[in-house]
């Protein structure tokens, strides 16, 4: 299993390959070797991607690469962590969503107590208040309805 | 005299009061940003990306250049006092730095780094002032077809030093040419790879890639990692080498500011490779080498000394070539080009004001790293004790505001956490993001000259080889790539002694 995993790695390069050269192929005009088209360079950088990732498979193939772990609780909470700041922007305003940001964020260490979260959050809302809002002048809507 | 003239154009532009400020700033965030392991010049040259859009371009340039050289120092404090290194070049530090902290001498060994790095950037500097016009001027003489093979060498070197081996940072080039070729085609105006989403036709912005790629997929790998905070005393002892260590110190000074000079202008290769060949030399020829790894000062000074030459000589190929030396340096490209500013060989006749005074800022930096070092050093060492989970949350929303700010636009913060994840399953498949990134500045520029010198030869490609300019550059990219298969880190490390296997808190 674990092997078939570390061999994901040149396969999805590939694919990434594969897909630029042949959607170049398929839907842009290549023109000619004089007057090349907009496709004529994303298949050749896409070929050449794609035979890499062969090479890259090959050598995989004889000595397997060692893959990272995966930590998904740090991917969640990261990704929770962006997504909140996105979602909650348009409704609250930036220094909510940016608490609520901090706050999920900062759930999935282990370790981190409650309380500390919270000041944590509140201290980083008042920093970007500080920094962006006044500091930069950046025209944000700092809290909805205020 | 004309170098005067410029000089002192320079010195009226960096010497504003907003510039110097700003400059302080930059070498002040840089510090700090170097100082907390896991978060390297990248990350927080692109952090500081968005706030610099709304900077005239000294001032934005003269900012991130103080962040990037500012975070290469930074890096060498966490490598001293908890032998982890804060940038990859600053690993070489830890062999020397490490040891003379654990015998107490900590103290001298952040304060010659200091000097040794503020030795080595003005070094670099002076080769830059020295160098940058001459080469810019040789480089007026390049065609399409030498733009594309210069290009060509950037690219393989890049990728040759990606700690991923030579093909695997090859591939990721590719993937960040072929990102960057997303959206409309300036040639024909027809869009390419945009799936029919319209805020795609303007292309993927390089600050959400960089801050995806470097930012938060950085972040995701350490959130939960067993990074230490520093535990240990704080500086306790004196902080002034003795006189014998300041003599001592001075040619190993130099030797290595001459070798990092060599290293920055190179592209691709960097202050890693200098620190690296700076310490391994050195260690052939100094008198005391026997006490080399076991806390001798001279393995402090020279990598310090080599990487801070390196640093601001990156700058050299960035600016005069618009070939960006490391990820940094196309990330400075990236800030200059969204500024309307081209680099390449006319910028220093184009914008006399923009290079020379960057030159001088360089000297005023360096000052005030030293200034702010010497006396702070405190503070740095209580930064390391700060438990790195109040850390990690802080940088993900500076990353989403930041990315924000740039046009009020959600879609831009979605798009950084689709390159975030993008960027976790590259690391999770040992592929280096860096290369990638510097593929995705240059991608665009390569793309136009391989086309304007396919036209000028009316289809024949074989121009890339009959123009000697171009084949000079084809062959030196090729030999580089034979090298890339030579074990050079693990021949120059033969000599050299471990890393201290003890890593107690």
């Amino acid at each position: 299993m674990r092997r078939l995993t570390s061999h994901l790695g040149p396969i999805l390069m590939l694919a990434a390959g594969l897909f630029f050269a042949i959607g170049a192929l398929t839907a842009l005009e290549l023109g000619s070797f004089r007057r090349m088209g907009p496709g004529a360079f994303p298949l050749l950088v896409g070929a050449l991607l794609s035979l890499l990732a062969l090479i890259g498979l090959a050598q995989n193939l004889r000595a397997p690469v060692a893959m990272g772990r995966a930590d998904p609780m740090a991917v969640l909470g990261v990704f929770g962590g962006v997504a909140a700041f996105a979602f909650f922007t348009p409704l609250t305003g930036v220094l909510p969503a940016t608490a609520c940001a901090v706050l999920v964020t900062a759930s999935v260490i282990k370790g981190f107590r409650w309380p500390h979260r919270i000041a944590l959050a509140a201290g980083v809302s008042v920093g970007v208040w500080l920094i962006f809002v006044k500091g930069l002048g950046i025209p944000f809507t700092a809290i909805r309805g205020l | 005299m004309d170098l005067l003239d410029n000089l002192m154009l320079g010195l009226a532009t960096a010497a504003t009061l907003q510039n110097l400020m700003y400059c302080f700033v930059g070498v002040f965030l840089g510090t700090f940003i170097g100082v907390l392991p896991g978060v390297g010049p990248l990350a927080a040259v692109a952090m500081l990306l968005p706030v610099s859009f709304y900077l005239p371009p000294e001032t934005a340039l003269v900012m991130l250049a103080g962040v990037y050289y500012g975070a290469e120092y930074g890096g060498s404090i966490a490598s001293i006092l908890l032998n982890i290194p804060g940038t990859p070049s600053a690993s070489v530090t830890c062999l020397d730095g490490y040891p003379m902290a654990r015998q107490g001498r900590a103290g001298v060994a952040l304060f010659a780094t200091a000097m040794a790095s503020m030795t080595g950037a003005l070094f670099g500097v002076v080769v830059m002032v020295l160098l940058s016009p001459k080469l810019a001027e040789f480089a007026l003489l390049f065609q399409p077809a030498e733009y594309f093979s210069v290009m060509v060498l950037g690219l393989v070197a890049a990728s040759i030093v990606s700690s991923s081996g030579a093909v695997r940072g090859l591939m990721m080039v590719c993937l960040g040419i072929l990102l960057g070729t997303i959206g409309v085609d300036v040639n024909s105006g027809e869009t390419r790879f945009t799936g029919g989403i319209p805020q795609l036709r303007d292309g993927v912005s390089l600050v959400v890639v960089a801050m995806g790629l470097f930012g938060i997929s950085e972040v995701m790998v350490s959130l939960r990692g067993a990074t230490q905070s520093y535990a240990g005393a704080g500086l306790t002892g004196r902080m002034l080498p003795t006189r014998a260590e300041w003599v001592r110190s001075v040619m190993p000074a130099l030797r290595g500011s001459a070798i990092g000079s060599f290293f920055g202008t190179l592209p691709g290769t960097g202050q890693t490779v200098a620190s690296f060949v700076g310490y391994a030399l050195e260690k052939r020829v100094n008198r005391n080498r026997d006490q080399f790894g076991k806390g001798a000062i001279e393995g402090v000074v020279v990598p310090e000394a080599a990487n801070n030459a390196a640093a601001q000589t990156a700058f050299i190929p960035t600016l005069t070539l618009g070939i960006p030396g490391s990820t940094t340096m196309a990330l400075m490209l990236g800030a200059l080009m969204i500024h309307g500013i081209t680099p390449g060989p006319r910028l220093i006749a184009e914008h006399p004001e923009l290079f020379w005074g960057l030159v001088v800022s360089f000297v005023f930096g360096n000052i005030f790293l030293l200034v702010l070092n010497i006396p702070l050093i405190g503070i740095w060492v209580r930064l390391l004790r700060v438990p790195h989970h109040y850390l990690y949350p802080t940088v993900i929303v500076l990353i989403c505001v930041g990315v924000y700010s740039i046009s009020n636009a959600l879609t831009d913060v979605w798009a950084t956490l689709v390159f975030g994840v993008i960027g976790y399953v590259l690391r999770l498949f040992r592929f280096e993001p860096a290369p990638l990134l510097i593929g995705f500045v240059l991608g665009p520029m390569m793309e136009e000259f391989f086309r304007r010198a396919m036209l000028l030869s009316r289809g024949d490609a074989s121009v890339f080889l009959t123009r000697p300019g171009s084949a000079a550059l084809l062959l030196a990219a090729l030999v580089l790539l034979a090298a890339s298969l030579i074990p050079w880190k693990r021949w120059l490390m033969r000599h050299n002694t471990p890393q201290p296997q003890d890593k107690e808190a």
